[in-house]
């Protein structure tokens, strides 16, 4: 800091800043901190299971399944799948029957409080009024009711299982693929009370469900031989499975997926086209979305892109604090790339221009300029010494470009007749200092062909240079 | 009646049409509507001339979805998307803008209007395999974000591959149709509509290729769940007479070219492969035919460390290439080098954190300290940058702190700081935010220019209401840039972004 009062401006600015986010929720890592449905959680949401009975795809510590897709759930509830799948051999449909006839993600697959009844002596028909069998331990409501008080009674806490964000058909998995509930809620039945984690991961769905196949394509339907086909392995499974991502995404009126939901944005997973828009993303997202531009539209409109590609609002995240004052250094470092998004000539000369920091420009804006880059005899005369501008050219033209248009290199590079002091032209014939790169007279037939234009401007078309490259 | 007028008459008509639309039936309507005033002052590194930046950006969005009927996500749709803008700046002189003024700035418009894309779009005709896209559009690909007036048709097959063609005019400042930027251009050309100069009147300033015809080819692999890839070949034609004479008003000859030339002709491929355990390779390759070289070239290999880590390194390089009218292309000789390496690390759904540093270096033939004496361009010198980048968010969908910093330092000279930003949502329609920020720079070639600059910016916004205007709001932002190079700087900035859904 130069100077002590913009110190002390900044100390105070901080301390407001740090004052002002004191209340928001502490920076803690850990597991989702969703505020709790009324009802309050009386149990953890997500299980400690061993990652072996956890469902396919899962890892030992990736927080469960995604809150956004399955929001925050309440289950208050004392249970043992264990003991009901293993102990007194029920089936999964016994109770949730209706897993195989169930065609929206919407319908709860939760038992009635009613199906305990036939077992355990109890009468749920009127919630208001549920009646117990007090004579056997499994019979009172707080045998299965975590927190329940007897002084309250048929006052329990809710179950609260809010509906995913996603499109899911169970029949169509389960009766028409023949797939078995573990294969997305992983060993239900080693466990006692199955939470959250036991909802499944997209790394298992886009085992079937290709990324990037069948864009919406119309499908025909799948013979008797191929449903039989089907339920005899992943592959046929994969077949029919569209990868579209609208095929389990929620999405817009425009088809684009829905992002915004109150229990979250929706974000890629940094293993899904390896775009985790993790907080260095900005600098990395070239490669995905050179790679891949439709993955990128499925949820932004060209317009999110247009807003710094060609913006007219500068995007602080590319160029902080004074950017104007510590542009020219970033572009010589071409840290963050000015081609991005400036088209040199358009954008950064008019600029330079009108500010009268370009070497050719207006007449007006050049009163009272000083010199911009160092001494001429360093700069750009002869012999070419460690300061020399060459080597800045060489390192990275496009900063050059910004600011000098042809006639300001010509004028020393053009050989005799045409470019620099033309014969015409008082102060003599130009230099014809080669600019050219190593390795150019292999290359200047070819370019000379497709375009003669720089060729011409600097030299004649009789020049010897010219006539050997042709 | 004045150009502007023209096309503030035409703004006004378009939003008029909008507004009246009637409501929707079977298809959708979206339109939005943005408008930005940005007020600041900024000088010439010697003081004068100063100029007075009064910007007013007006953008107007029109989607229409599911022309063809009720929507179906498996079966045919078609949609049109436009997008107007008009960016005017105020503050100009008009002396600036008059032809022969010495203050005149060739191509300087004060309120340019932008059709900056409007097409019709069919998408999963003939079961599914064919799409298409009618009007101005961008091309997002390895060889650039790129925009052209024309048709575009991709053919999906069944065995994974996709077949893109293409073919139109490139989106120029000018020319046919009209209301374009110069943003799409190749670099390296200073170019406009020269009606009205004398030849010898800014030579330099070239008449604008009034057509640039434009074609593309593109295959697509896709599918396979781990590999997706992509290979795009671009050509754009410059035509029409252009000037070779750079010093014509001092009296050199007079040459024109005429005749078809290559703007740029270039191909790209690009290559993800990746399982969702281990990690992903990312590449791409860029090379330019009219300059004979690989202008680009990316490669970055991330690992996946368990779902909460991503750890990578990334290899670019990148050469400048021009216009093929610019003899810019023929003084470009070396590339920039990049390689990085980077963590990125999420410690909760909320709270994520990455770093990035490495080495960028930028070469020259042969070498500097020596060259007077013994010029051997065939050696390389390597100036080396260190370059790091590290950033931190906590973001609960309500409230969001946000810590970024980072910068590059060589022989050169340096650019370091960080940056703290909060964004706080008081209820459903208020919202404020604060930025600090300090930066430290230092240009070797201009230490009069070095400076330690701290700013801030203090900003809030509202929502307009809950249902019609639930995904509007109107922001106000100041900042104050604080540095010994300007002093103070403000900038005050009102946003105010308008979207209904029929």
């Amino acid at each position: 800091m130069k100077s002590r009062p913009d110190l002390l401006l900044l100390l105070t600015l901080l301390s407001a800043l740090v004052a002002w986010c004191g209340d928001t929720p502490a920076l803690a890592g850990g597991k989702s901190a969703t505020p709790a449905p009324s009802g309050s959680l009386s149990r953890p949401s997500l299980s400690d299971a061993p990652n072996a009975l956890r469902p396919p795809g899962s890892l030992p510590d990736d927080g469960g399944p995604s809150p956004v897709v399955f929001p925050e759930q309440a289950i208050p509830l004392r249970f043992s799948h264990q003991k009901h799948v293993k102990q007194l051999g029920m089936s999964c449909t016994t109770c949730h029957g209706a897993a195989k006839t169930s065609q929206t993600a919407a319908e709860s697959l939760l038992p009635p409080a009613t199906r305990c009844d036939g077992c355990h002596g109890t009468n749920h028909r009127n919630l208001s009024a549920v009646t117990t069998d007090e004579a056997r331990p499994l019979g009172q409501c707080s045998a299965c009711h975590v927190g329940y008080d007897p002084k309250r009674p048929n006052v329990v806490a809710r179950v609260l299982v809010p509906k995913p964000n996603l499109r899911f058909n169970h029949r169509a998995h389960v009766v028409g693929q023949g797939m078995a509930c573990a294969r997305c809620h992983g060993k239900v039945e080693e466990l006692a009370l199955a939470t959250r984690d036991q909802l499944p991961r997209m790394k298992e769905c886009v085992t079937c469900h290709l990324l990037g196949s069948s864009e919406g394509r119309s499908r025909p339907p799948a013979s008797a031989a191929s449903k039989a086909k089907a339920k005899a392995g992943r592959s046929a499974a994969r077949a029919k499975a569209s990868g579209a991502c609208t095929t389990c995404h929620l999405s817009e009126p425009n088809g684009m997926l829905t992002t915004a939901f109150k229990s979250g944005k929706l974000l890629p997973p940094p293993w899904l086209h390896d775009a985790g828009h993790g907080a260095d993303f900005i600098e990395r997202h070239k490669l995905v979305a050179g790679d891949d531009s439709k993955f990128c539209a499925s949820c932004h409109q060209e317009r999110f892109c247009v807003g710094c590609h060609d913006g007219n609002v500068r995007p602080r995240r590319i160029h902080p604090n004074d950017f104007l004052s510590q542009h020219p250094v970033a572009a010589r470092q071409d840290n963050p790339r000015c081609t991005s998004c400036h088209q040199q000539q358009s954008f950064c000369l008019t600029c330079h221009q009108r500010t009268g920091v370009a070497m050719s420009g207006p007449i007006g804006n050049m009163a009272g300029r000083g010199r911009f880059h160092p001494p001429q005899s360093m700069w750009t005369d002869p012999p070419r010494s460690a300061s020399h501008h060459a080597w800045e050219a060489e390192r990275n033209l496009n900063a050059c470009v910004s600011c000098h248009q042809e006639r300001d290199c010509a004028l020393c590079h053009a050989t005799r007749g045409v470019g620099g002091r033309g014969p015409n032209i008082g102060g003599g014939a130009g230099q014809g200092v080669n600019p050219h790169p190593v390795g150019f007279s292999g290359r200047c037939q070819q370019a000379l062909r497709q375009n003669a234009r720089p060729c011409l401007t600097c030299h004649l078309p009789n020049d010897q240079d010219l006539q050997r490259c042709r | 009646m004045s150009g502007r007028a023209v096309k503030l008459g035409l703004l006004a008509g378009v939003a008029s049409c909008v507004c009246l639309a009637a409501p929707a039936r079977a298809y959708e309507t979206e339109v939005d509507a943005s408008i930005a005033a940005q007020y600041y002052t900024l000088s010439s590194p010697w003081g004068a001339p100063q100029l007075r930046r009064r910007r007013y950006t007006e953008t107007l969005g029109l989607a229409v979805w599911n022309i063809q009927g009720q929507a179906d996500p498996r079966g045919p749709r078609l949609s049109f998307q436009s997008r107007l803008r008009l960016d005017a700046d105020f503050g100009q002189s008009s002396a600036e803008r008059t032809i022969g003024d010495p203050q005149y700035i060739p191509g300087l418009e004060q309120a340019p209007l932008d059709l900056m894309y409007a097409y019709l779009e069919g998408q999963r005709y003939l079961d599914g395999y064919l799409s298409f896209k009618l009007g101005r559009q961008y091309v997002f690909d390895t060889l650039g974000f790129w925009s052209f007036d024309g048709g575009l048709v991709t053919l999906s097959t069944p065995a994974h591959l996709l077949f893109e063609a293409y073919a139109g005019l490139e989106q120029r400042g000018g020319g046919l149709p009209t209301f374009g930027t110069r943003r799409f251009e190749a670099q390296g050309v200073y170019r406009g509509d020269r009606n009205g100069f004398d030849p010898a009147y800014y030579p330099l300033f070239l008449e604008e290729s009034k057509v640039a015809p434009a074609a593309g080819l593109a295959i697509e692999a896709s599918g396979f769940g781990v590999l997706h890839s992509r290979l795009s070949y671009r050509k754009v034609i410059n035509r029409d007479e252009v000037n070779v004479s750079p010093f014509l008003d001092l009296g050199d000859g007079q040459f024109f070219l005429k005749g078809n030339r290559t703007s740029s002709e270039r191909l790209g491929y690009s290559l993800r492969a990746g399982s969702a355990t281990i990690g992903a390779f990312n590449g791409s390759v860029v090379y330019d035919f009219y300059n004979q070289i690989f202008s680009q070239f990316a490669l970055s290999a991330d690992a996946y460390l368990g779902s909460r880590v991503t750890t990578g390194l990334s290899f670019d390089r990148y050469t400048p290439t021009f216009d093929g009218d610019s003899i810019f292309n023929w003084f470009s000789h070396s590339p920039t080098t990049s390689a990085l390496a980077r963590a990125d690390v999420r410690f909760s759904r909320r709270l994520s954190a990455s770093l990035s540093g490495g080495v960028r270096w930028f070469e020259t033939e042969g070498l500097s300290q020596e060259y007077a004496a013994k010029p051997e361009p065939d050696q390389t010198e390597r100036l080396f940058d260190l370059a790091l980048d590290g950033g931190a968010r906590y973001d609960d969908g309500r409230d969001s702190l946000a810590l970024r910093g980072g910068g590059e330092t060589g022989k050169r000279g340096h650019r370091l700081g960080g940056d703290i930003s909060a964004r706080r949502r008081f209820s459903a329609r208020y919202d404020g935010m604060c930025l600090l920020s300090l930066w430290d720079w230092s240009d070797a070639l201009r230490p009069d220019r070095d400076a330690t600059s701290f700013a801030y910016v203090l900003g809030a916004g509202v929502t307009p209401g809950p249902n019609f205007f639930a995904r509007s709001r109107f922001g106000l932002e100041l900042s104050h840039d604080m540095n010994r190079v300007v002093g103070q700087r403000f900038r005050a900035l009102l946003t105010l972004d308008l979207t209904v859904l029929k």
